[in-house]
């Protein structure tokens, strides 16, 4: 009989001892080493037995009673030193065992960040028994604190476990969503809504910096500068395979252990399995092709022939209840096609990737009964072009289904608020509807739902149809675009109402039809979401306009226009000075603006933060000439030069400007201010135009100077400039808060009427509310973009590389 | 073919963009994915818009003058506009985005 | 497998039966009276309207009850419990939406040896709080359970709450995998079966069945899931987890048992929608000599099987 070694008693190593048994039980005398004190137990199950779902007796895979049936030799506990392959001799802590053929089973250990306070007690991994039982030691205490590093599907296995065990836990995930490497960004967001519907905060984009404590772990701090208290942490960042032995061995070692097809090393007696090693330069770190070379090497050990080959792979994650399921590859290469399905009333997303008729790829989150079917249709290569208009429906599909346009109005439940204005829930309207209101009319006179500003009236129209059935036909409204169903309007109120911080969440929510969207609503969405959400989300540059995203106006030839502030249109001798050295600088036309300020034309992308800084150095900021923001206040000289002039206009404009500047708006807002009804700014066909008199201050809105010509509506009048500037942010913010993207102020009162938004700014508490949300929303983005730009993203205004001259040799 | 290593992934935003210079003009590089790149000629067939300063959403690019919309795997315009662009193949390695420029030796020579 | 020792001892729960609604009244659907002749001939001839004993008291309050004395209680069938030397009864309604589908009646006696735990648990303020339970001898983890709440995500009750499905806990009493542990091992509580019961008024409810090692409610565990978005369009349930004091784990990652509509008790659950309880029924796995099923409605479907075997 041969005498076998096996170093490590994992799932492969396990695996290609059962076939070996199976095949040939006399074939080899096998002796098995295994650092832990314990046989082969089906490690990927670690997760529910450490929730408490399974027992560790339930996951062993063999016990003594199989080793001492097959006459193996253990040797668990016993850590192997090294491996003399020229006296063919495997030596163990406890001595020497010669073989005739060798097996690495090494498999993988955790990567553990260095950073500081990495080796803490305290910091765990989660690969095996003693990690598990650390873990659930830590959870013994009430109110212990968890903080998992990872969103992989190791890290959320472990962080759903503690939960369930009743940890307090966090994830940090350094990626902007989770499982990113299986899941997309859709996907992404309906697991992270699934796990912090289980009191599991997520946090992504986290990166960690340090960990501390007094000998024991106590806290996780961020880059960002985020402190977390932890009991606990547990790295679950990625695996590194366990090569040492190998090395020293004097085997072939790149990032792992190198076999051929045949799981062979570079020594024809010496075999690896498992995660320890490299095959074509790939790496296994998932259970279905360990069990494929087991087979190999089992066969290859008995002299048979069989060859191992890279497949694809599915993932699925083992936390109860929720069900996602990945296969295939649904993120590179080219002439690529996706299927996208959302019925956001079930939290169902589906997303297939097509490529030359046969399909590559597979998401899905909440669905997942057709994933096998997928998977072997992508395993397969099956040919789909007969079946690609019905595929997403599965193997069961029996035509007629499709997803329904009412869902994301369905879904929402009774306490979402539908009307903003009046505060009328969901299931106040449901009950009116179903005690007989049976149109708009009757709703709005019963509930007030949609009777003052409007904007919410599509929403209540679709919740009659919902109710009603097939009984209501609702009058078909013009939808944002072809990726969904709903007008701009719905889209708002339901970002409010179902409190949507994220486009991903917004796509999936609303029922998107498309992956993520297109040119006409992802600026609109972007939009909402940053007015909405000022603290929570963030602006994204990749859903703007190019303008937007430049901080600069792109001209027909694709040069850039440049234009700093003038604070109420006033400058200075060192301002101007600046501006003539900018203009010969970089060669920039000079235009006066109708907006009392200076513009530099024809200024090329790569120049953009050079004449910035230099602006910015001069003291200048960006005059946001490109934004739907506040553009320019216009002033007249007002009391302090004309002898007409009833009040400081230039003053006022400039505190204006000072306050308003920097916000974002649904379309650009202009203002003007004169000092009196002469009105030298022309503030009355302004968005916002105020006309100082004797007894205080105009205030107009709503006025038009483009396509159309339209005079200013008045709002109010201010007795005192304070006054005005109130009433002036309130209304500002109440344009942000309800417009459609790119309508104008004029647009925007004609749809709700001037009395509701006289209503709403004159309201003293309503006022307050609208100015206190804008003074937040300016604590983010009121700064300067140039100066930002000009320190954090230079680089970006570059091409990424020059092959002008690679590519013409 | 002839890869050349152009930059890192992460210097292109998700759905962001970013140029690469040749002497047969500007190459436009659309990050589409997480880990999903395509190389396209930059300027639109249209007015000459740079595409790089469109929004890229799916597969596809808007150009930002006049908002045509290119397919950035085949370079065809999309609904009733017409016209193409010519895309060049690109691939990612490590992280690395790697672009072939034998399309571009062979236009030139 | 530490789910219960396989002896011929008493079970906590002596008697399952299943009340079905039939015009406006429940009557007899079947049960496992376990040898108790004289009460089941009782029962049989028995029926309720709503509101009408502990089965019509489940159904015209939609929620699920718990009775424990039967002396002066609406109870109707007092006389012949006592002589069976039944004390306590849980009365568990079924609704698909807002239709009763069933009743299902477990029925218990008291004394000093049986423990284990029938728990009612319900949302209240954003916490599941106990609402009910039947504890039998384990008075010390009746009244900590009376004293603990848990947020979503944490526990069993809070677990099966967030996680809308069933869910079936090992080694409840080994130090630390529950977090009544302690005392759950020294009432001897092994094993935690937890449920979301869906109502009609919507609010969340969590049932649990703890099961000790002297007293089981039952050997055998199994949770079948037969949600359309799991098994697909084609119907039927995959046993997703389950463990049996003689088989051993019943669950496998790779290849879960399967059954189609009226393939076999779990299959007749899955064709009818409705409650099974059975004693000496022909197939029953493993030599069990009784089992109960419960269906679970969910989003207008039969979405998870729940079946116990004594």
């Amino acid at each position: 009989m041969q005498k076998l070694v096996v170093i490590g008693a994992g799932m492969a190593s396990g695996r290609v001892l059962e076939h070996l048994f199976e095949a040939d039980p006399d074939a080899y005398e096998v002796t098995l080493f295994n650092a832990e004190p314990r046989g082969n137990y089906n490690r990927i199950m670690l997760s529910p037995v450490l929730s408490g779902e399974k027992s560790y007796g339930e996951i062993v895979t063999h016990d003594d009673t199989w080793y001492g049936r097959n006459d193996v030799t253990c040797r668990f506990g016993e850590k192997v030193v090294a491996v003399d392959r020229a006296r063919k001799v495997v030596i163990g802590e406890n001595g020497e065992v010669p073989y005739d053929k060798l097996v690495f089973g090494t498999g993988s250990s955790a990567f553990i960040i260095p950073c500081p306070g990495h080796d803490l007690p305290g910091v765990v991994a989660f690969r095996d028994l003693e990690d598990t039982s650390a873990m659930t030691e830590a959870s013994a205490r009430p109110g212990a604190k968890a903080v998992v590093i990872g969103g992989g599907l190791l890290g959320l296995e472990a962080a759903a476990a503690l939960r369930l065990r009743g940890m307090e836990v966090t994830v940090l995930h350094l990626m902007g969503h989770l499982m990113e490497r299986q899941l997309d960004e859709a996907a992404g967001y309906l697991l992270r809504k699934d796990l912090e519907r289980r009191g599991i905060t997520v946090m992504t984009q986290a990166s960690t910096k340090e960990i501390r404590g007094q000998g024991r772990v106590e806290q996780v701090v961020l880059e960002d500068g985020t402190v977390l208290e932890a009991d606990i942490v547990v790295m679950a960042v990625g695996i590194r395979p366990q090569v040492q032995l190998a090395k020293e061995a004097g085997l072939a070692v790149g990032r792992a252990i190198q076999v051929d097809a045949q799981m062979r090393t570079s020594d024809p007696d010496v075999f690896a399995v498992g995660e320890c090693v490299e095959f074509e330069g790939h790496l296994f770190g998932l259970v279905a092709p360990l069990y494929d070379q087991a087979k190999v090497l089992a066969k290859t050990l008995l002299d048979e022939e069989e060859t191992f080959a890279v497949k694809e792979l599915s993932t699925k994650l083992k936390v109860t209840g929720c069900d996602l399921f990945s296969a295939g590859d649904f993120a590179e290469g080219d002439s690529r096609e996706d299927i996208v399905f959302r019925d956001p009333a079930r939290g169902v997303y589906k997303r297939l990737v097509l490529e030359d008729d046969r399909l590559v790829g597979a998401v899905m989150y909440g669905d997942t009964a057709d994933g096998n079917w997928f998977f072997s249709l992508i395993k397969d290569g099956t040919d789909v072009s007969g079946m690609r208009d019905t595929l997403i429906f599965g193997p069961a599909y029996q035509g007629g289904a499709s997803a329904d346009p009412l869902s994301a109005v369905a879904a929402l439940p009774d306490d979402a608020e539908i009307c903003g204005c009046n505060g009328v829930c969901k299931g106040t309207i449901v009950a009116a509807i179903e005690g007989g209101a049976g149109d708009l009319p009757s709703l709005r006179a019963k509930t007030k739902a949609s009777a003052s500003c409007g904007t919410c009236t599509g929403l209540v129209e679709q919740l009659l149809a919902v109710t009603l059935g097939d009984g209501y036909a609702a009058p078909a409204a013009q939808p944002v675009c072809g990726c969904c169903d709903l007008t701009h309007e719905e889209v708002r109120r339901l970002i409010r109402a179902k409190e949507l911080k994220s486009q991903p969440a917004v796509w999936q929510e609303l029922g998107w039809k498309t992956v993520n969207g297109c040119h006409v609503c992802r600026p609109a969405v972007n939009f909402y979401l940053l007015a909405d959400w000022p603290l929570e989300y963030r602006d994204d540059p990749q859903s703007r306009f190019v303008n937007e995203r430049n901080h600069a106006n792109i001209q027909k030839d694709g040069t850039y226009s440049v234009m700093p502030r003038m604070w109420g249109g006033m400058t200075d001798a060192n301002e101007l000075r600046a501006i003539a050295d900018a203009a010969e600088k970089y060669g920039a036309a000079v235009k006066v603006t109708g907006g009392q300020r200076i513009d530099l034309l024809g200024i090329r992308k790569e120049d953009l933060p050079a004449i910035w800084s230099d602006l910015n150095d001069a003291g200048m900021v960006s005059g946001h000439a490109y934004s739907k923001g506040l553009r320019t206040v216009k002033t007249c000289v007002g009391s302090d030069w004309c002898r007409f002039g009833t009040q400081d206009s230039t003053g006022l404009g400039i505190r204006l400007e000072k306050r308003l500047w920097g916000s974002w708006t649904p379309h650009k807002v202009k203002l003007g201010v004169s000092g009196c009804p002469r009105n030298c700014a022309e503030a009355t066909c302004k968005d916002i135009g105020i006309v100082c008199v004797d007894s205080g201050y105009q205030i107009g809105v709503g006025g038009a100077a483009g396509m159309d010509v339209k005079e200013v509506e008045r709002l109010a009048e201010a007795a005192t400039e304070a006054e005005a500037i109130d009433l002036v942010v309130a209304f500002v913010q109440l344009y942000r808060e309800n417009a459609k993207y790119l309508d104008r102020p004029y647009r925007w009162i004609a749809k709700v009427g001037l009395d509701w938004v006289k209503a709403q700014v004159l309201d003293p508490e309503v006022r307050a509310g609208l100015i206190a949300r804008f003074d937040i929303s300016q604590s983010v983005y009121q700064h300067d973009p140039w100066a930002d730009h000009v320190q954090t993203r230079r680089a970006a205004y570059a091409p990424l590389a020059d092959l002008s001259l690679e590519a013409a040799e | 073919m002839s890869w050349i290593d152009i930059g890192a992934l992460e210097d292109v935003p998700l759905r962001g963009t970013r140029l690469v210079k040749t002497k047969l003009g500007c190459i436009g590089l659309f990050r589409t994915g997480e880990a999903e790149v395509f190389a396209a000629s930059n300027t639109c067939p249209h007015k000459g818009g740079p595409l790089n300063e469109g929004i890229v959403h799916g597969r596809r690019v808007t150009c930002p003058l006049h908002n045509m919309v290119f397919d950035l795997e085949t370079g065809a315009a999309q609904g009733a506009d017409e016209g193409r662009i010519e895309t060049f193949p690109v691939r990612i390695e490590a992280g690395r985005i790697l672009l072939d420029v034998t399309a571009l030796a062979r236009s030139a020579a | 497998m530490d789910v219960a020792a396989d002896t011929t001892e008493k079970t906590f729960i002596q008697i399952a039966e299943i009340w079905v609604p039939e015009g406006d009244r429940l009557v007899h659907g079947g049960g496992d009276y376990g040898g108790l002749g004289a009460f089941e001939a009782t029962s049989r001839r028995e029926s309720f309207a709503q509101g009408e004993g502990l089965p019509g008291k489940a159904w015209a309050e939609a929620r699920p009850v718990v009775l424990k004395g039967f002396d002066g209680s609406y109870f109707k069938r007092t006389e012949a419990a006592a002589e069976a030397g039944l004390t306590a009864a849980v009365a568990i309604p079924v609704f698909a939406g807002a239709v009763l589908k069933a009743v299902l009646v477990v029925l218990c006696g008291d004394d000093d040896a049986r423990t284990g735990a029938i728990e009612i648990w319900s949302e209240t303020d954003g916490l599941m709080m106990l609402d009910d339970g039947y504890y039998g001898a384990a008075k010390h983890f009746e009244w900590v359970s009376q004293h603990t709440h848990f947020p979503v995500g944490q526990g069993l009750p809070g677990g099966v709450w967030a996680a809308r499905t069933p869910i079936l806990m090992r080694d409840l009493g080994s130090g630390y995998r529950f977090i009544r542990a302690d005392s759950a091992a020294k009432a001897g509580l092994t094993t935690g079966l937890g449920l979301p019961i869906p109502l009609p008024s919507g609010r969340s409810c969590v049932l649990t069945l703890l099961s000790a090692k002297g007293t089981p409610i039952a050997r055998r565990f199994e949770l079948w899931d037969a949600r359309a978005s799991r098994v697909g369009k084609d119907g039927g349930a995959v046993l997703a987890d389950g463990i049996c004091a003689r088989e051993g784990p019943l669950w496998d990652e790779d290849n879960p048992r399967r059954v189609t509509a009226w393939q076999g008790l779990i299959g007749r659950v899955l064709g009818s929608g409705l409650p099974v309880a059975e004693s000496a029924a022909p197939g029953l796995p493993g030599g069990y000599g009784a089992m109960v099923a419960l269906p679970l409605h969910q989003g207008g479907e039969l979405a998870h099987i729940v079946a116990w075997y004594v």
